[in-house]
């Protein structure tokens, strides 16, 4: 089950760090609207996972898209990674949930890197860079610092660029964080469940895969030289739902011996198998967005048989991290399949 | 961009998309900066691995300057592929490792683009053995090709030859081009006293070294899978 005292540690470290508390909310990806749909398996789903909602049936699900910052301001339009954490309702009150980002990679192996990154990558205050050290910097060729967004007072940015800077294993998540800018709409973005998970295939044959959400209406984010707006996210999805429903493809990508099963830092080559694995239909917003939007509370440990978490340490430190966060916000109990 | 934002501010936000600065870059900066930490040529191809996925679908792009830089000189090239057509098809169908090849006459160079199955010394060899008389039509034409050919006599000489000529695979992830990098310099460690935001000037110097490069592996719609597996799930046979 893991080391709920290292669990506590890790939300802590994390709240100690948000430019403002939200007591009573996620410490992170505290921002989010919830969004009702259903997935449909391909036809080639159940060839090589046996999980139910792999099975061709129709399944219900929840989704709740958030801005990964952490703390009560939203800021829609700031580069920032968001997240897409989907509940696949199955039979019996039972539910498998995938949790996903709009970062393909982590910039932390393991708690210990987790722990260092949080003490370097620490809130400072910040100010716009001189423009004669602007000027210095491009006779460098080298990358001005971004200028911060309007009514910005504090960033960790500088902080996590020297985490980097010192550990290359972290290098490709931060630089990918860096240039991630805002999409123009939740349903713009392709999500990431950055971690290794064994699925079994009716044959018993295990294989070691990741996910992601490609989504149907295509990637595209807001022009980083325009002022970012602050709130337009939830407003967009509910009138794009009105319209019509938005689509999602859920492509699982295949490991090889090799390749990192354990450590979320390295992605998999691009020529690895991938395999549709089904179509998710979003049709509205959640009604009750109290319930379906905040207090719903999402694992990646939330699996049914079939799917496994691999070893990665990451993947089971988030185990009992959200558990705790969880209590902490009074989110709603989480139930084992 | 915010609100206290000054005229300076925007004038210098704006420089690098000047002309002044970016001839400044071109004819000062890049070769400036070239000089005091030079970056090295980074070898083409495919990146060795053994893993199964990686020698599937590989890719050659080469780039090869024609000996006659003139429209004469890309018809004799043009020429020299249409009077091959069929040693062409039957050496892709003899070989059975290609899921497509491609010649294209870009100014006055003859380029060849090819996605291949295995390894890149056997494709070469594969090659060699079953249309070796085409290659010996198109590098004829090929700034320094005399060297290599008959490539049936020369065939170590010829892969390398080929090899020297295509083009360097620029990584998927931008991080990766500095693992490259680092790897090339024997810098294998994992940690270091690195700045991610001269990585811009990396690449810039990396583009100066290597002029012509492939982005990315490529994009592949069905990647993992080899060309006669494809043949086989269609039931056309090979």
């Amino acid at each position: 089950m893991g080391d709920s005292s290292v669990a506590r540690r890790l939300v802590d470290a994390i709240i100690a760090n948000l430019p403002e508390p939200a007591p009573g909310q996620r410490p992170v990806h505290t921002i989010g609207v919830g969004a009702d749909g259903y997935f449909m398996a391909s036809d080639v789903a159940r060839n090589y996972c046996i999980a139910e909602h792999f099975k061709g049936q129709r399944i219900r699900v929840s989704v709740r898209f958030s801005n990964g910052q952490g703390g009560p301001k939203q800021h829609d339009g700031w580069s920032d990674v968001r997240g897409m954490a989907t509940r696949f309702h199955l039979q019996d009150g039972a539910a498998a949930d995938l949790i996903a980002t709009t970062l393909a990679e982590f910039f932390a192996r393991n708690v210990e890197d987790f722990f260092e990154f949080t003490k370097v990558a620490r809130q400072q205050p910040v100010q716009r860079e001189s423009p004669w050290r602007k000027i210095l910097d491009m006779l460098q060729l080298k990358e001005p610092a971004r200028d911060p967004y309007p009514k910005q007072t504090t960033s960790d940015g500088a902080g996590i660029l020297n985490y980097a800077n010192r550990r290359r294993f972290a290098q490709l998540a931060v630089f990918e964080a860096g240039v991630i800018g805002a999409p123009v709409s939740y349903a713009r973005a392709t999500y990431h469940a950055i971690h290794t998970f064994m699925v079994e295939d009716p044959h018993g044959v295990r294989r070691p895969v990741r996910f992601s959400w490609q989504p149907v209406a295509g990637v595209r984010t807001t022009d980083p030289a325009a002022t970012p707006v602050d709130k337009y996210l939830r407003h967009e999805l509910e009138e794009r739902l009105r319209r019509w429903p938005a689509r999602f493809m859920l492509m699982m990508t295949i490991g090889e011996a090799g390749d990192a099963l354990d450590d979320p830092t390295k992605p998999w080559p691009a020529r690895r198998v991938r395999v549709v694995m089904g179509t998710l239909t979003l049709t509205n917003l959640a009604k009750d967005q109290v319930a379906d939007g905040e207090r719903i509370s999402f694992n990646p440990w939330r699996l049914v048989r079939g799917i496994e978490p691999s070893g990665d340490p990451i993947l089971h430190a988030r185990r009992c991290a959200y558990e705790v966060s969880r209590e902490m916000r009074d989110g709603c109990p989480f139930r084992w399949s | 961009m915010s609100g206290e934002e000054g005229w300076f501010d925007r004038f210098v936000n704006g420089l690098p998309e000047t002309r002044v600065f970016q001839r400044l870059a071109s004819w000062v900066l890049v070769p400036y900066w070239s000089w005091r930490t030079p970056v090295r040529p980074l070898p083409g191809g495919p990146h060795p691995s053994i893993q199964p996925g990686d020698n599937l679908q590989c890719m050659m792009n080469l780039i090869m300057p024609l000996k006659e830089k003139s429209p004469v000189g890309r018809a004799k090239a043009a020429l020299a592929i249409a009077q091959n057509k069929d040693a062409i098809y039957a050496g892709l169908d003899n070989v059975g490792t290609v899921h497509f090849a491609r010649f294209v006459i870009v100014g006055d160079n003859i380029c060849m683009f090819s996605v291949y199955d295995g390894d890149f010394t056997n494709y070469i060899r594969d090659f060699i053995a079953t249309i070796g008389s085409v290659f010996n039509a198109v590098v004829e034409l090929v700034e320094g090709g005399e060297a290599v050919i008959p490539c049936e006599h020369n065939v170590e000489a010829f892969i390398q030859w080929v090899h020297e000529r295509d083009l360097y695979q620029v990584p998927d992830t931008a991080t990766d081009l500095l693992r490259d990098q680092e790897a090339l310099n024997g810098d294998k460690a994992a940690s270091g006293n690195d700045d991610l935001r001269l990585l811009p000037r990396k690449v810039v110097l990396q583009l100066r070294a290597n002029a012509n490069v492939s982005l990315g592996s490529g994009y592949r719609a069905y990647p993992g899978f080899s060309a006669a597996q494809v043949r086989n799930q269609l039931g056309i046979g090979w």
